[in-house]
C-alpha cells in the first residue's frame, strides 16, 4: 500500500514537473531560511549556558547620580567586590574583571592583544572556563601571573608548553609568569579573552572609593532566589557608606548574568544583541516559513483537480475518504522531506556567506544533536499536514460519480480560501519590504547625516604610556609628512564620548551640580576632527601645560571648551559663556575658552547631552587626519616613521569610519539580515502567484480558445487573466499598509534622530509590489493568450 | 441478490421538482446478465451508480445480498461493496500514473490482500486477459480496446459477484467492441458473475439476457 502512494507520488511528481518544481524551490528556501535563522537563534540563546553557576552570578551595575538624572552603567570601582563580599551573607565569592589591550612579547614575537583580560584569583570558583593546565586555586593568586588559552599558546610557543615561562607584557615589558593553559573561550560567551591575567597586577586594588568606575564586578550568590533580597539591602547600605559625599547618590543594581547578553541595555566585554532583535529574527524565519507553506497549499488545492479524476476513480475501486486522506499527506511528506534534504544541503553551501552575514561561527554539526534533529523531524511533520491536510481534505472529499461524470468544478470556498493566502502572502512581502527600506533609509541617513564632526581619513591609532612620552617628537615627526593634516590626541575620538562628570557654573551655589559628559582633550582635537567652534577660540599648548593637575594641584586653572548644550544648561548663550568661570568637578576650576557647535558624540539613539571638553595630557588614543589623496602610500609611510618611533608596538590603527560603523552594528546586522530574507520571501510571494497564474491560465485554456476565435486581442487576454491576481496584491498593499507603518515606527523610537516616513515611500512600494505581481502573472497569461487556439480548443 | 423498491431520485430546480428516476422496482437474482437501454437522459447511469452504491436515491429502499444498503453502517456497506461490486467506465479510468500491473493491483490494496496473495492474483488475470506483456506500460501508451481489457481486469480482480458497466464500449470501434462484449459473455457464463451494462447500442444489449428500457426514469414494460 505504502510502496503504491509512493510510486504514485513520485509518478505525479515527474508528471507534475512544473508545479512540484515550484513546490520544490520553495519549500526549499523556506526550509533553509528557518534552519539558518533557527541555528542563529539557538547560538545567541545558547550564550552562557555552559557557566554551570550562571543562574547564580549577578553582574552589578552601578546607579549614580549628583542631582535628578540618575546615570547607569556596568563599570564599578575595585572597591564594590571586596566590600560586598564582607557585608552580605548572600554573597559566597565576587570578583572583578578588566578588559585591556596590551602588547604581549616573548622573544621576536610582538603582538597587540585585545583580549588581554585581568581576573580576581577566584575566578574559578564562579565561572566555568576549563583549566587544562596549572592548579586552579593558585594560577591567578598574587601579581604578574598569566594564563593562556590554548590558542594564544600556539601563536607565541608553538609546540612547545610554555607553563613556566615568562611573557613581557605592555609598554613596560613587565615580566608575567605563565601558571596555566586554558581551553579556548566558547564562541557563545559574553566573556572572551585570549589572555587572564591576575588582578593584582594592576596594582590598583584600592579599596578608596566608589567612583573611578572602570571595572566589571560580579558576585556568585549562595542561592538563587536571594537575588531580590540582596538587591533590596543595597541602597540602604550605600546611603551609610556614602555619607560622607552628602550631594551624590550612589548605589548598585543587580543584572542576572546569564540576561546580560540579550536582555541588558549595557554592554558586557563585547557588544549585546537584543532579545527584540531575535524576536524579529525568529518572526521573520516563520513568516517565510508561512509564505512557503501558503504556496504549496494553494498550489495543492488549485491542481486538485488534475488529481480529481485518480482519486475518483481510488474511492471506485474501494478506497475510503481516510485512506485517500493519507495518501496525499504521504505525499507531503515525502516533498517535504525532500525539501528538508536539499535543505541541509545548502545550509551547509550557505552556512560560511550566513555566519559572516550574521557575525557567527555556526558549524552544520550543531544542527545534528538530538534535539535539532527532533525539532527538524517536528517541523518536517507540521509543514507537512499543515500544508497537505487541506489539499487532502478537499481531495477525500470528493464524490467520484461528480468526478468522473467531469460534473466537478472547484467549489468557490476553496478559491476563497486560495486568494486569501494570496493576499496573506503578499502582506508579509509588502510588509517586509516596508520594513527593510526604512531600515535602509535610517541607516543611510545616520551615515550621511551630518553629525558635526568630520570622520573621514582619520587614522587611530592607540597610545600608551611610552609613545605619550614621546609624543611631542612623534606629532612633530608625523606633521612631517605631506599627506597628514593634523594630528591630536585623547582620551575617546568624536564618534562615542563616555565619561561621567558634575559641573556647576560660578554663579551656582556649590551643591548644585549639573550632571555632564567630559573628556580630556589636546589642542588639536578641535582641528583634527573638525569640530566648528562658533564662539572662542581653542585652546592652546600653553593652556594644556597650565592644565597640568600634577605640577599645579593648588593654582590650577583649566580653560574650558564647551558644546552649545553645555553652555545652555549653564544658563549661558555661545557668546555669552565666553570668560565665564566654572568648575568640573570640584577640583578642576576654569573658564570658558571656547563653545562648538552641537555634534553627535554617541549614537543617534541619543539627543545631544552637555559636554566639555577640558585640556589635559591624559590620552589613550592619537588621532592622525590624512587628506585623502594617495591613501595608501600615506599610510605606508607612517608606517616606516612608526618603526623607528614606536619599536615596541606593532603598527596597528583604525579607520574613524570603522569605530563609526560599530556603533550601528546591531542595526546594521539587522538591515543586512531583513534585506536577504526580505528578498527571499517576495521571490516566494511571486513564486507562488506565478505557480497559480499558471495553473489558472491552464484551467481557463478553453475560455482563452474561444476568446481568441471570438477576436481577443493579446492585450485583452492578458488583462482578464491578470486582472484577479492585480487586485489580489493591491488588497494585500492596503492591508500590509497600516501594520508597516506601525512597525517601522516602533523601531524608529529608538532613534532621537531619525528619518520620517514620507507617503511616497508606501506609493513606491506599493507601485512596486503590483508591477512584480503585474510582470509574474502577464509573463504567464502572454504565453497562455499566445497559445494557437485550435489546438486547445481541440482538447475538449 | 438485488432487490430495487419504490426508487425515486430527483433533484430540486427552484420550485420545480425534477425527477432523473421514478418508481423504479427491481429484481435481479444472481448471474443474470442485463443490458440497460435508453435515449439520453432516462436516467441509465444514475439506476448504475445507484445499484453500485456510488449514489443515493431520494426516496426507497435497496437490498444487496439480503442486506438493507440504507440501513447498515457505512463501514459495512463499504465491505459489502468493495468485496462484491467491480466498475467499468466508457472513459475506462485507469490511473495514468499507475502501470497495468499495478492498476489492475489497486482494489486488492484496498482490501488489505498480502503481497503474495496479490502477486498470485494479478498474474493469473493478467494470464486470462493475455496482457502479461503489458504489464509494465502506462495506460497512455496502450489502444482503447486495451485499456478497457486492463479496466476489465481492474473490475474482475477482486472476484466480485456483480460488474457494473456504464457504456463499456462507447469509446472504441466495434471490432473492439464485440471482443468486450464476447468476454463479458464468457465472465458470466464461466464464472458465474451478474453483469448489468448501460449501453446505446442495440447489438450490444442482445448480449445480455435481459434488457431493460428506460425512458424518463421510468421502467417500460
Amino acid at each position: 500500500m505504502i510502496r503504491n502512494y509512493f510510486k504514485t507520488a513520485f509518478r505525479s511528481f515527474q508528471k507534475n514537473r512544473f508545479f512540484t518544481a515550484i513546490n520544490l524551490v520553495g519549500l526549499t528556501i523556506g526550509f533553509t531560511c528557518c534552519i539558518l535563522m533557527g541555528l542563529y537563534i539557538q547560538n545567541e540563546l545558547s550564550y552562557d549556558r555552559f557557566q554551570q553557576k550562571g543562574t547564580r552570578i549577578a553582574r552589578v551595575v552601578m546607579a549614580y547620580s549628583f542631582g535628578e538624572k540618575v546615570n547607569k552603567g556596568n563599570y564599578t570601582s575595585t572597591k564594590v567586590a571586596p566590600v560586598f563580599k564582607r557585608n552580605f551573607p548572600e554573597v559566597e565569592t565576587a570578583i572583578r574583571m578588566y578588559q585591556a589591550t596590551r602588547i604581549v612579547k616573548h622573544e621576536d614575537k610582538v603582538f597587540n592583544e585585545k583580549k588581554f583580560m585581568y581576573a580576581d584569583s577566584t575566578f574559578f570558583d564562579m565561572f566555568s572556563f576549563r583549566l587544562l593546565q596549572g592548579n586552579k586555586a593558585i594560577v591567578l593568586e598574587g601579581p604578574n601571573k598569566v594564563l593562556l588559552t590554548e590558542t594564544a599558546a600556539r601563536k607565541y610557543f608553538g609546540n612547545t608548553n610554555p607553563v613556566g615561562k615568562t611573557l613581557y607584557i605592555a609598554a613596560s615589558q613587565t615580566p608575567y609568569l605563565i601558571t596555566g593553559i586554558l581551553q579556548d573561550c566558547p564562541e557563545n560567551s559574553q566573556i572572551k579573552f585570549d589572555f587572564l591575567a591576575s588582578f593584582s597586577s594592576m596594582g590598583n586594588i584600592q579599596e578608596k572609593t566608589y567612583w573611578n568606575a572602570n571595572y566589571t564586578t560580579y558576585l556568585l550568590l549562595k542561592n538563587e532566589q536571594s537575588f531580590a533580597s540582596l538587591q533590596s539591602k543595597i541602597p540602604g547600605f550605600m546611603k551609610k557608606e556614602m555619607a560622607d559625599q552628602p550631594n551624590t547618590y550612589v548605589s548598585f543594581e543587580l543584572e542576572p548574568f546569564n540576561r546580560v547578553h540579550l536582555y541588558s541595555p549595557y554592554p558586557g566585554f563585547e557588544p549585546n544583541n537584543s532579545i527584540t532583535y531575535i524576536y524579529i529574527i525568529c518572526a521573520v524565519a516563520l513568516l517565510i516559513l508561512f509564505i512557503a507553506c501558503f504556496t504549496y497549499i494553494n498550489l495543492g488545492t488549485a491542481s486538485s483537480i488534475e488529481r480529481a479524476k485518480e482519486v475518483g476513480v481510488r474511492k471506485v475501486l474501494g478506497a475510503d475518504k481516510s485512506q485517500i486522506f493519507w495518501q496525499h499527506i504521504g505525499e507531503s511528506l515525502l516533498l517535504c522531506f525532500l525539501s528538508i534534504i536539499i535543505s541541509l544541503l545548502l545550509v551547509l553551501l550557505a552556512l560560511p556567506w550566513f555566519n559572516g552575514l550574521a557575525d557567527k561561527n555556526i558549524q552544520l554539526t550543531a544542527i545534528f544533536t538530538p534535539l535539532n534533529l527532533a525539532f527538524l523531524g517536528s517541523i518536517w511533520l507540521l509543514i507537512s499536514f499543515a500544508g497537505g491536510s487541506y489539499p487532502a481534505l478537499v481531495l477525500s472529499g470528493f464524490q467520484p460519480i461528480k468526478v468522473l461524470k467531469g460534473l466537478f468544478r472547484n467549489s468557490s470556498s476553496g478559491l476563497l480560501v486560495r486568494k486569501s493566502l494570496i493576499v496573506f502572502q503578499f502582506m508579509i512581502s509588502v510588509f517586509l519590504i516596508v520594513a527593510t527600506v526604512v531600515i535602509q533609509q535610517q541607516m543611510q541617513y545616520i551615515r550621511n547625516k551630518n553629525l558635526g564632526y568630520q570622520r573621514e581619513h582619520v587614522l587611530l591609532f592607540p597610545l600608551d604610556q611610552k609613545m605619550l612620552e614621546n609624543y611631542p617628537t612623534i606629532k612633530t615627526e608625523l606633521k612631517k609628512n605631506a599627506g597628514i593634516l593634523s594630528v591630536a590626541r585623547a582620551v575617546s575620538d568624536p564618534t562615542h564620548i563616555e565619561g561621567g562628570y558634575n559641573m556647576r557654573s560660578d554663579e551656582m551655589p556649590p551643591n548644585g551640580q549639573l550632571s555632564v559628559t567630559a573628556t580630556p582633550i589636546d589642542d588639536g582635537y578641535v582641528n583634527t576632527n573638525g569640530l566648528q567652534l562658533v564662539a572662542g577660540t581653542n585652546i592652546t599648548e600653553q593652556d594644556l601645560l597650565n592644565a597640568d593637575e600634577l605640577k599645579h594641584p593648588e593654582d590650577l586653572v583649566m580653560q574650558f571648551i564647551l558644546n552649545e548644550a553645555a553652555a545652555k544648561e549653564l544658563g549661558w548663550t555661545a557668546k555669552t559663556a565666553i570668560g565665564k568661570k566654572m568648575f568640573l568637578g570640584d577640583d578642576r576650576p576654569g573658564y570658558v575658552k571656547g563653545v562648538v557647535k552641537d555634534f553627535h558624540f554617541q549614537s543617534l539613539h541619543n539627543t545631544i547631552q552637555p559636554l566639555v571638553l577640558f585640556p589635559s595630557s591624559w590620552s589613550s588614543q592619537m588621532m592622525v587626519k590624512l587628506d585623502g589623496n594617495h591613501l595608501s602610500q600615506t599610510i605606508a609611510a607612517i608606517g616606516e616613521q612608526w618603526k623607528k618611533m614606536v619599536p615596541h608596538r606593532p603598527f596597528e590603527y583604525r579607520f574613524m569610519d570603522d569605530a563609526f560603523n560599530q556603533l550601528y552594528e546591531s542595526e546594521n546586522r539587522l538591515a543586512k539580515v531583513l534585506s536577504v530574507f526580505a528578498g527571499i520571501a517576495i521571490v516566494l510571494a511571486c513564486l507562488g502567484l506565478f505557480g497559480l497564474s499558471s495553473f489558472s491560465a491552464q484551467q481557463r485554456i478553453k475560455e482563452i480558445g474561444i476568446r481568441k476565435v471570438l477576436g481577443a486581442s493579446l492585450v485583452q487576454i492578458v488583462t482578464i487573466l491578470s486582472k484577479e491576481f492585480i487586485l489580489l496584491s493591491l488588497i494585500a498593499f492596503i492591508l500590509a499598509f497600516p501594520i508597516g507603518w506601525w512597525a517601522v515606527n516602533l523601531w524608529l523610537q529608538d532613534f532621537s534622530y531619525r528619518i520620517t516616513i514620507h507617503w511616497s515611500l508606501f506609493a513606491l512600494t506599493g507601485i512596486a509590489t503590483i508591477l512584480l505581481a503585474l510582470v509574474t502573472v502577464a509573463f504567464r497569461a502572454a504565453k497562455a493568450a499566445l497559445a494557437n487556439p485550435v489546438k486547445s480548443l481541440r482538447t475538449e | 441478490m438485488i432487490q430495487l423498491e419504490k426508487i425515486y431520485k430527483w433533484h430540486n430546480n427552484g420550485n420545480n421538482r425534477v425527477f432523473i428516476l421514478k418508481d423504479i422496482n427491481l429484481t435481479i437474482e444472481e448471474g443474470a446478465f442485463i443490458s440497460v437501454m435508453g435515449p439520453s437522459g432516462s436516467g441509465k447511469s444514475t439506476l448504475l451508480n445507484i445499484i453500485g452504491m456510488l449514489d443515493e436515491p431520494s426516496e426507497g429502499s435497496y437490498r444487496f445480498l439480503e442486506q438493507d444498503v440504507y440501513t447498515i453502517k457505512e463501514k459495512q456497506r463499504s465491505e459489502l461493496y468493495k468485496q462484491n461490486i467491480g466498475f467499468v467506465f466508457q472513459a475506462y479510468h485507469l490511473i495514468d500514473e499507475l502501470t497495468v500491473y499495478e492498476n489492475i493491483e489497486t482494489p486488492l490494496l484496498y482490501q488489505n490482500i498480502k503481497t503474495a496473495e496479490r502477486q498470485a492474483m494479478v498474474a493469473d488475470i493478467l494470464d486470462r486477459f493475455n496482457i502479461v506483456g503489458k504489464k509494465d506500460l502506462f495506460p497512455v501508451q496502450l489502444s482503447g480496446g486495451q485499456q478497457q481489457l486492463v479496466g476489465i481486469a481492474r473490475a474482475l480482480i477482486a472476484k466480485p459477484k456483480l460488474l457494473l458497466a456504464d457504456e463499456p464500449t462507447g469509446n472504441l470501434n466495434s471490432k473492439q467492441g464485440e471482443e468486450i462484449m464476447e468476454l463479458f459473455k464468457k465472465i458470466n457464463e464461466e464464472d458465474g458473475v451478474t453483469i448489468i451494462q448501460v449501453t446505446h447500442s442495440e447489438k450490444n444489449a442482445a448480449y445480455g439476457k435481459q434488457i431493460i428500457n428506460l425512458l424518463d426514469g421510468r421502467i417500460e414494460k
